[in-house]
């Protein structure tokens, strides 16, 4: 239980990326309220979400940016890429094309990030096995053979949704433990709220009563 | 020098005399995660404020202040919902008040400590007048402070195995508090502070001594105050009580809590109000003899102040029913003999304040014989509140989830009613409006503005402008944004040769929020405006009836330089000159030599824009519009020519050479054939011009002024020159080379 001053201990920058009708706002917006938003307008921007989540007993802040599929924004989204700690690349199951144009989406988040930045690919709309257009083993062939962490999740009913990104955090917070990611470099994506003297740590495990109380 | 006890921690609590059981206890090393120390911060004066929308909406903006807002609230949200996740399970505690009268502990204090069948679960045990030396008085020492320790340690009760969770000393004043070892695990947040109230109001002769700690989701503070002493000093030891309340601080926890910011509070000490001196003594002892208390108490000063609510307000005190407490002859039980022959009185009291304390018993000790006082104790029940985990931990998620949700919600939020903007057919220098409306839809104020790209040098393209591109917006307002499109002549040959298109894509940025992009476009009529010499004698159509592939790629061929890759290799057939500007220099042979003014007087905008049109859509007979709308014409035909009659590359030379006329004439020769050709013809007309001057009235020198920065343009600041090149000219020396150039070719012969 954090004692301290913040709420978490640390920052990180996600974008979410993919062709245009995936899925990638409602995935941020059913991972930020728990909730699907059925007759979603395409973003003609970049949405902005924020949730505080808890790896490994310290709370991170997560940042997510959500851009626009429009091949036309591409250029643009691009300059969204940079600082970023984690990369959720989605497609949906049911269109191939998404799928098939995975290759550029990673190359483009390949070329942009750090070399740090924990890539997840999503396969969206799980929920709908009838209209299945991409089989789950040739996608983890593809993640296996990229380096990508992958799951396939459904924004409409929120399955798996949660472990995406939480999965990332897992990720980049063991990517920072074990030292291959330099919060100081400048692109890291991850900001660490220093603790302010004279104030308690924030404690691991917030369970008041795991110590046996015999009173 | 006399040290200040209240800023100096004299207390010896770090020592450890008892080191077989006493663990170490500092607050700082207990790592204990039991509870969260802050939840019982309901009194944060900041939280309880209904104004809690300010700190919510500056949540979303992600910076400094919003995380410290957002800790806040969620300790009032967690504080408001306590009794959701807490139960109150029941503790003893026992409080023991003895004022020893620098007595050293000759006999066990078991009578005093243990008396009671079930060991208490606290004992908060405190003591006055423990020195009375002057070393103690002085510097804070005494070898006292370890004896008494060692006394109460072996007094306590021996069903229950105590650890110490802090000693705090000033002077004579001392206070330890144990905890059972069951109840270790949750104790937090342990402080003490001394506060003396003694001479000059800080030496610690008198004042206060007070330990706090967390237990479980309670927070309990333990105070010992010796009060000043004396019958008739009754308001001193009100003074007394005041300067504690108001100068206590527990400034190692955080936030910072005084007395009164605990849930519970228990007071000791010898607080030395006596009864009342209108009383007389043979009377007291009378009435003591009867065991009438209660006659006794109505005039006891405690009870008349606490009544009158000059002190302790909200605190409780058990019902009295033992002898007073002071003053007895050491050693026995008998009143003071003493000459000072001082009345009895309550001087030592137990007192308690918040919920669910109940009082057992309270009594004093009157076997224990060292001092003139007799040690006084109270027996109570306290209930503290203790956190379900698995209720908070659903309590805590729902909180956290709610701000979650609230922070999503107070982020910055706008909606456009555009996101396409499309502002059609553009034509040269007609400049277009189109308004965009931004609404701040959100429940935060606005900061929006618009934000260059990646790699972008600015925030549009050059031939857009955005009025105004940042502002703010509060909830509920809106913000009309003016786009205005402009091609003039920096702009319309990269939209001729295709470099650039009528197509932009915004990014509308709000501030600590999300982007929205706005698309602009536009079909650039293409005009012989802002084209090349080189393309334009290509074109034997007017230029809407070209192609407009066929108009980029004589763009890009006109130069090499621009596009080095492409050779025009299809000769067909070009044209002298532009048929533009013969169309043009034709009109103007035809109406304008005589016409007075000409060149002089401005033409209209709108004729200018009918001359250019029909130049772009026809091959006319005649030109629409005055004279001067023709004349202007010329000029700006020239001047929006993509390269001018003399390069950009021949500019310095041209500049260089201006005084002798077989310099000019050598730059002349180095222009391109159909630069050449350009400049023939404009020179033709100039000399024309000039010999109907009687009616035109138009003289050399402002005609060579008007085309001379017309023809002989300074090279944009990036075009690409040779390195000698040094263009740095003062305007006026600049205008006169130029002129000085072109007037060497009306007055000399071009053929000699």
């Amino acid at each position: 239980m954090s004692a301290g001053p913040y709420n978490y201990s640390y920052i990180f920058k996600y974008i979410i990326i993919g062709d245009m009708g995936v899925g990638k706002s409602c995935l941020l917006h059913q991972f930020t309220e728990k909730k699907f938003m059925a007759d979603c307008p395409h973003t003609i921007g970049v949405e902005f979400g924020t949730r505080i989540i808890e790896v490994a007993g310290q709370k991170i802040k997560l940042q997510i940016w959500d851009t626009a599929g429009q091949e036309r924004f591409r250029a643009v989204t691009r300059s969204y890429y940079r600082g970023a700690a984690g990369a959720l690349l989605v497609y949906d199951i049911t269109r191939r094309s998404t799928y098939n144009h995975l290759s550029s989406w990673l190359s483009d988040a390949r070329n942009l990030t750090n070399p740090n930045t924990v890539i997840f690919l999503i396969g969206n709309k799980s929920d709908l096995e009838a209209q299945r257009d991409v089989t789950y083993e040739e996608a983890k062939q593809f993640a296996e053979e990229n380096e990508l962490l992958f799951i396939e999740a459904s924004a409409k009913t929120g399955d798996n949704v949660e472990d995406a990104f939480l999965e990332t955090a897992k990720k980049i917070y063991q990517n920072i433990q074990d030292g291959s990611l330099d919060l100081n470099a400048a692109e890291s994506g991850v900001q660490h709220k220093p603790l302010q003297p004279g104030r308690s740590q924030p404690q691991n495990t917030p369970n008041p009563t795991k110590e046996g109380c015999a009173c | 020098m006399l040290p200040s006890f209240k800023a100096n921690k004299f207390s010896g609590s770090d020592s450890e005399p008892l080191t077989s059981t006493a663990a170490e206890t500092d607050s700082s090393n207990n790592c204990h995660d039991a509870i969260p120390a802050h939840l019982n911060q309901k009194a944060d004066s900041e939280l309880s404020s209904p104004d809690v929308t300010a700190h919510r909406s500056s949540i979303a903006t992600g910076g400094a202040t919003p995380i410290a807002a957002r800790e806040s609230v969620v300790r009032y949200q967690m504080a408001l919902r306590e009794t959701a996740y807490t139960d109150l399970r029941q503790i003893t505690i026992f409080l023991g008040t003895y004022n020893v009268n620098g007595q050293p502990p000759t006999s066990g204090l078991a009578d005093w400590l243990s008396i009671d069948k079930d060991p208490p679960d606290i004992y908060a045990v405190g003591f006055q007048e423990l020195d009375l030396s002057k070393e103690a008085f002085l510097f804070n020492e005494t070898p006292r402070e370890e004896e008494w320790y060692r006394a109460v340690f072996r007094g306590l009760h021996p069903k229950g195995k105590y650890r110490k969770v802090k000693l705090v000393r000033l002077v004579g004043m001392m206070l330890i508090v144990f905890i059972q070892e069951k109840h270790w695990a949750y104790v937090r947040s342990v402080a003490s502070e001394v506060v003396g109230t003694g001479l000059m109001g800080k030496m610690g002769n008198k004042g206060g001594v007070a330990i706090r700690f967390d237990l479980h989701n309670s927070s309990i503070c333990f105070v010992n105050s010796h009060l000043a002493a004396h019958t008739e000093e009754v308001e001193r030891r009100n003074q007394d009580y005041l300067d504690i309340c108001n100068r206590l601080v527990f400034s190692t926890t955080f936030p910072s809590k005084s007395i009164k910011d605990h849930d519970q509070v228990f007071w000791i000490g010898d607080l030395n109000y006596r009864l009342s001196g209108d009383l007389d003594l043979l009377r007291v002892k009378e009435l003591l003899d009867q065991n009438n208390h209660q006659a006794l108490l109505q005039y006891d000063q405690f009870r008349a102040q606490h009544a009158a609510h000059k002190i302790f307000i909200g605190y409780q005190e058990g019902p009295i029913q033992f002898r007073p407490s002071y003053k007895y002859d050491p050693g026995t039980d008998n009143w003071d003999t003493s000459e000072k022959n001082r009345a009895p009185a309550w001087c030592d009291r137990c007192l308690w304040k918040g919920d669910n304390v109940q009082v057992k018993d309270y009594r004093s000790h009157p076997g224990l014989r060292m001092s003139d006082h007799k040690p006084v104790s109270c027996f109570l029940e306290c209930g503290v509140k203790i956190i379900d985990t698995v209720r908070y931990r659903k309590i805590y998620e729902e909180v956290m989830k709610k701000l979650d949700k609230l922070e999503n919600e107070f982020l910055p939020q706008v909606s456009v009613d555009s996101t396409e903007i499309n502002f059609g057919k553009v034509s040269f220098n007609e400049g277009a409006t189109k308004v965009l409306t931004v609404a701040n839809t959100g429940q935060v104020p606005v900061q929006y503005e618009f934000i260059k790209k990646h790699r972008d040098s600015n925030y549009c393209k050059p031939w857009l402008a955005c009025e105004p591109y940042t502002g703010f917006l509060m909830p509920g307002d809106n913000s009309y944004i003016t786009l205005e499109v402009l091609v003039d002549k920096r702009t319309a040959w990269s939209l001729n040769s295709g470099l650039d298109e009528l197509y932009d894509i915004l990014v509308l940025h709000l501030d600590g929020g999300k982007d929205i992009f706005i698309t602009v476009s536009g079909q650039y009529q293409k005009s012989c405006f802002g084209c090349s010499i080189e393309a334009l004698i290509q074109m034997h159509q007017p230029i809407s009836q070209v192609p407009p592939e066929t108009v980029c790629q004589y763009e890009k061929a006109a130069y090499p330089s621009v596009d080095p890759g492409n050779d025009s290799d299809s000769k067909q057939p070009v044209l002298a000159v532009p048929k533009e500007l013969w169309f043009i220099l034709d009109e103007l042979y035809r109406r304008g030599m005589d016409t007075p003014g000409l060149f002089e007087q401005p033409g209209l905008s709108s004729e200018i824009a009918a001359i250019r049109r029909t130049l772009d859509d026809s091959l006319p007979d005649t030109l629409p519009g005055s004279v001067h709308s023709v004349a202007e014409s010329l000029l700006i035909f020239l001047e929006t020519l993509k390269e001018p009659i003399i390069p950009f590359g021949l500019t310095q030379k041209a500049l260089d050479g201006c005084t002798a006329f077989a310099s000019c004439k050598m730059v002349y020769t180095s222009l391109p054939l159909s630069h050449q050709h350009v400049f023939k013809h404009i020179i033709s007309f100039l000399k024309e011009v000039l010999l109907h001057s009687n009616k035109n009235g138009l003289d050399a020198k402002t005609l060579v002024a008007l085309f001379g920065s017309a023809m002989i343009r300074l090279p944009p600041p990036k075009y690409p020159l040779g390195s000698s090149i040094s263009l740095s000219q003062n305007q006026p020396h600049l205008d006169r080379k130029r002129t000085t150039f072109i007037h060497h070719f009306l007055v000399n012969d071009l053929d000699d």
